[in-house]
C-alpha cells in the first residue's frame, strides 16, 4: 500500500502542487484594484474591532449622560448622541464592529468547514450518503429561513454563540451543493483516477486530492457567506432578537427607530449604523468576488453577486436557476461550464 | 417516461412535506419536557402548586396530556382536516383564521414588490445582457454590489425618515384605518396604495436587482446555445433572433420561478412589516414569537414551506413539459 503510494508520488500523479500559499493569494488580491478596496475595508474594520476601547472616546454603554441627549455630530461627539439616553454614537459604532465581525467571520469560517466537508463527502462517497445529504438540503431549502432562525432563537436562546450556531446550522447548504457538483467533476479527473488505481485510500483521496481542488471555492465562499451572515445578524438584532447584552449595528438601528430618531430628525443616529453595515458587507463581498475572479479568470463575472441575494432576506430565484443547471449541465456550472456560459463570442 | 417522472416527483414532494410537518411538530418541543411550560413559563409570583394546576389546565386545553406520540398523531389528524392548530392567544382562536385575516395584507406587499421587480428587473437585465461590457452592464454590476450591502430594513428606515417624516409624502406608519375601514372603493384602495408605497419601495430595490442579474445571466447563457448559432447561420435578422429565440427561452426560468420566490419574499418581509407596522403575516409571526405562541408560529412556517414545496413541484413539472431538451433520468 505504502509502496503504491510512493510510486504514485514518484510519477507525480495526484501530486497537484498547491497552487498558492496564503501569502501569495493575498498578494494576488492586493494586485487587483477591486481586491485592494476590499482588503483595505476589511483590514480597517478588523483594526477598529481589535482596538475598539482605544478608539472609542466614550463608554458606549454609558446611559447616564443627561446633558448630552440628542446632540448632532460635532467635534466633541463625532457622530452625535442618541436622543433618549445620550450615548455617544461613534463609540457605539466602534464597539458594534466587534459583534458584526465576530458573528460574520466565525459563522463564515464554520460554514466553509462544514459545507466543504459535507459537500466533499456527498460528491465523492456518493450512494446513500449523497442521497441522504441532498434530501436534507432539499428539506432545508423549503423552510423559510428568517422565520426558522427566529423560532430557533426562541427555543434555544439568544446567546451570542447560539446565534452563530444557528447561522452555521442553516447556512451550509448552498456551499455544500456547489462543492458537491465540483467534486463530481474532480472525481473523474485523471489524477484522481490515477490515485485510485495506485491504491490510495478514499480518505487519502478526499483529503489530499479532492479537498485542495475545492479550496478556491471554499475561500471565496467564506468571504461571501461572512457578508451574508452580517446582513442576517443585523436583521435579527434589528428585530430585537439578537444577543441582548451586546451593542450591534442592527440593534442601534432598532433603538433609533423606537427612540424617536425618525420623529426628531436625528439622521446621524440612522446613517451611522447603516454605514457600518454597508462598509462591512461591501468589503467582504468585494473580497469574495475578487477571490472568485482570481480562482477562475474565465468567469470574470459570475453569479456570486446574485448568489448573495439568497441571503436571509431574499427570494429563492437563484435556487431555481441552480436546479435548472442540475438538469442541463450537471456540475459543469463551476468549472468548464464557466467559459461556455460566460465567455465571449456568439452575442446576438 | 414522463409520467413516471411526474409520479416520482409528486411522491418526493409529499415526502419532503411530511418531514417538514414532523420538524414543525418537534421544534417547539426541543429542550422542554412539557409543552405547557412553553405556553406558560414559570412565573415568580406563583407557588409551585398553583403553577402545577395552571399547567394541568393548559395541558388539557391544548391536548398536551396525552403521550407525545399521540399528540403527533392528533396533530397529523388535525392537518388532514385542514386544522393548523389552536393559538395560545386568549379566546383560543384557530391558527388558520388568524393567518387568513393577515395573508391578503401580506400578499399585497409581496406580490406588488415581485411584479415591479420582474417588470423593471427583466427589462434592465435584458439591456445589460445585450450591451454586455458597456456602461449599462457596468451600472447593473455596480448597483448590485452596492445595493446588496444595504439591508432592506436600512433602506426602509431611510425612506421612512425622508419620505415619511421629513417631507411627509407617504405615511411612515401604516394607518390603522387602512384595515378597519377597507372597502373596494377608490378611496379604500388608494389608501392601501399610499400606505404600501414605502414598504414596497424598500423591498423592490433588491427585487429589481435580483431579477436583473438573473435575466442577464440567463440571456447570456441562452445566447451561447447551439440553436442561436443555427439561427444566425440561417441568416436570420439579429432582432428576430434576439426576441424570438433568445428572449423567449431565457425568460422561461424566470417566469417559472415566480411562484417559488413568493414564500421567500414573505419570509424576508417580516423585518419590513415590522418597520412600517404593517398588518401582515410578518407582524403576526413576530407577535407570536413575543408571546411564545408556538402553534401560530409553526402554522405560519408550515404554510410557507408547504407553498414553496408546491411551487417547486409545479415549476419542475412545467419545466419538464415545456423544454424538450430536458431528458429526465440519471445523467450523472
Amino acid at each position: 500500500m505504502k509502496q503504491q503510494r510512493n510510486l504514485a508520488q514518484r510519477l507525480g500523479l495526484g501530486m497537484k502542487r498547491r497552487a498558492s500559499s496564503a501569502g501569495s493569494l493575498l498578494g494576488k488580491v492586493w494586485a487587483h484594484k477591486q481586491g485592494k478596496v476590499g482588503l483595505v475595508m476589511v483590514g480597517f474594520l478588523v483594526l477598529v474591532a481589535v482596538f475598539a476601547p482605544y478608539i472609542a472616546p466614550y463608554d458606549p454603554y454609558d446611559v447616564s449622560q443627561r446633558t448630552t441627549k440628542g446632540l448632532p455630530p460635532s467635534s466633541k461627539h463625532l457622530l452625535g448622541t442618541t436622543i433618549n439616553t445620550g450615548q455617544d454614537i461613534f463609540s457605539m459604532l466602534v464597539y458594534g464592529t466587534r459583534v458584526s465581525l465576530v458573528v460574520g467571520v466565525t459563522s463564515g469560517v464554520c460554514i466553509a468547514i462544514v459545507g466543504s466537508i459535507i459537500g466533499v463527502a456527498a460528491g465523492y462517497l456518493g450512494g446513500a450518503v449523497d442521497t441522504l445529504i441532498m434530501r436534507l438540503v432539499d428539506i432545508m431549502l423549503v423552510i423559510p429561513t428568517l422565520p426558522l432562525v427566529i423560532v430557533l432563537t426562541n427555543v434555544l436562546g439568544r446567546d451570542f454563540w447560539i446565534i452563530i450556531l444557528i447561522f452555521v446550522a442553516l447556512g451550509w447548504t448552498g456551499l455544500a451543493r456547489t462543492i458537491r457538483s465540483l467534486v463530481l467533476v474532480l472525481k473523474n479527473t485523471n489524477y484522481v483516477k490515477a490515485a485510485e488505481l495506485a491504491g490510495a485510500s478514499r480518505w487519502h483521496i478526499m483529503t489530499r486530492h479532492i479537498l485542495p481542488g475545492t479550496s478556491h471555492l471554499v475561500i471565496m465562499s467564506t468571504a461571501l457567506s461572512s457578508a451574508g451572515i452580517m446582513v442576517a445578524e443585523a436583521g435579527l438584532s434589528f428585530l430585537g432578537l439578537g444577543d441582548p447584552t451586546a451593542i450591534s449595528w442592527g440593534k442601534m438601528l432598532a433603538e433609533a427607530q423606537s427612540g424617536g430618531a425618525l420623529l426628531f430628525g436625528a439622521w446621524w443616529w440612522i446613517f451611522a449604523p447603516g454605514l457600518g453595515i454597508f462598509l462591512a458587507v461591501f468589503g467582504f463581498m468585494r473580497l469574495g468576488l475578487v477571490l472568485e475572479e482570481i480562482a477562475n479568470p474565465r468567469m470574470k463575472r459570475t453569479s456570486s453577486v446574485y448568489r448573495l441575494f439568497r441571503s436571509l432576506d431574499s427570494s429563492y430565484v437563484e435556487e431555481v436557476f441552480n436546479s435548472m443547471d442540475d438538469y442541463q449541465v450537471m456540475g459543469s456550472e463551476v468549472t468548464g461550464g464557466g467559459g461556455q456560459r460566460y465567455g465571449t463570442g456568439l452575442e446576438a | 417516461m414522463k409520467l413516471s417522472y411526474v409520479i416520482k416527483r409528486v411522491l418526493y414532494s409529499l415526502f419532503v412535506f411530511a418531514v417538514v410537518i414532523t420538524l414543525n411538530f418537534f421544534i417547539p418541543r426541543i429542550g422542554v419536557d412539557d409543552p405547557a411550560e412553553r405556553y406558560y413559563p414559570p412565573q415568580g409570583n406563583m407557588s409551585e402548586i398553583e403553577y402545577e394546576i395552571v399547567k394541568q389546565l393548559t395541558r388539557e386545553q391544548y391536548g398536551f396530556h396525552v403521550s407525545t406520540w399521540q399528540q403527533y398523531l392528533n396533530y397529523l389528524k388535525g392537518l388532514a382536516r385542514g386544522d393548523l392548530g389552536t393559538s395560545f392567544r386568549p379566546g383560543s382562536p384557530k391558527v388558520l383564521d388568524l393567518i387568513a385575516e393577515r395573508l391578503p395584507w401580506t400578499l399585497v406587499l409581496s406580490v406588488s414588490t415581485m411584479l415591479i421587480g420582474v417588470v423593471v428587473g427583466v427589462g434592465f437585465g435584458v439591456v445589460a445582457a445585450v450591451k454586455r461590457g458597456r456602461w449599462q452592464d457596468t451600472l447593473l454590476l455596480n448597483a448590485s454590489t452596492v445595493m446588496v450591502a444595504l439591508p432592506a430594513f436600512f433602506i426602509a428606515l431611510i425612506l421612512s425618515f425622508y419620505l415619511g417624516f421629513e417631507w411627509e409624502i407617504f405615511p411612515a406608519y401604516t394607518d390603522s384605518t387602512m384595515v378597519s375601514q377597507f372597502a373596494w372603493t377608490w378611496e379604500g384602495i388608494s389608501r392601501v396604495a399610499r400606505n404600501a408605497a414605502l414598504p414596497v419601495m424598500s423591498m423592490m430595490v433588491g427585487s429589481i436587482i435580483s431579477y436583473a442579474q438573473g435575466t442577464r445571466n440567463a440571456v447570456i447563457a441562452v445566447t451561447n446555445e447551439d440553436f442561436v448559432l443555427t439561427a444566425r447561420a440561417k441568416g436570420l435578422k439579429t432582432s428576430t433572433i434576439r426576441y424570438k429565440h433568445i428572449l423567449r427561452n431565457s425568460l422561461l426560468p424566470i417566469v417559472t420561478s415566480l411562484g417559488m420566490s413568493i414564500s421567500g419574499l414573505i419570509g424576508g418581509q417580516v423585518v419590513i412589516e415590522q418597520v412600517f407596522n404593517w398588518n401582515g403575516m410578518g407582524t403576526l409571526f413576530l407577535e407570536a414569537n413575543n408571546t411564545n405562541d408556538y402553534p401560530l408560529m409553526m402554522g405560519i412556517m408550515l404554510l410557507l414551506s408547504g407553498f414553496t414545496i408546491f411551487a417547486i413541484l409545479i415549476t419542475d413539472l412545467v419545466y419538464v413539459l415545456l423544454d424538450p431538451r430536458v431528458t429526465v433520468g440519471d445523467k450523472r
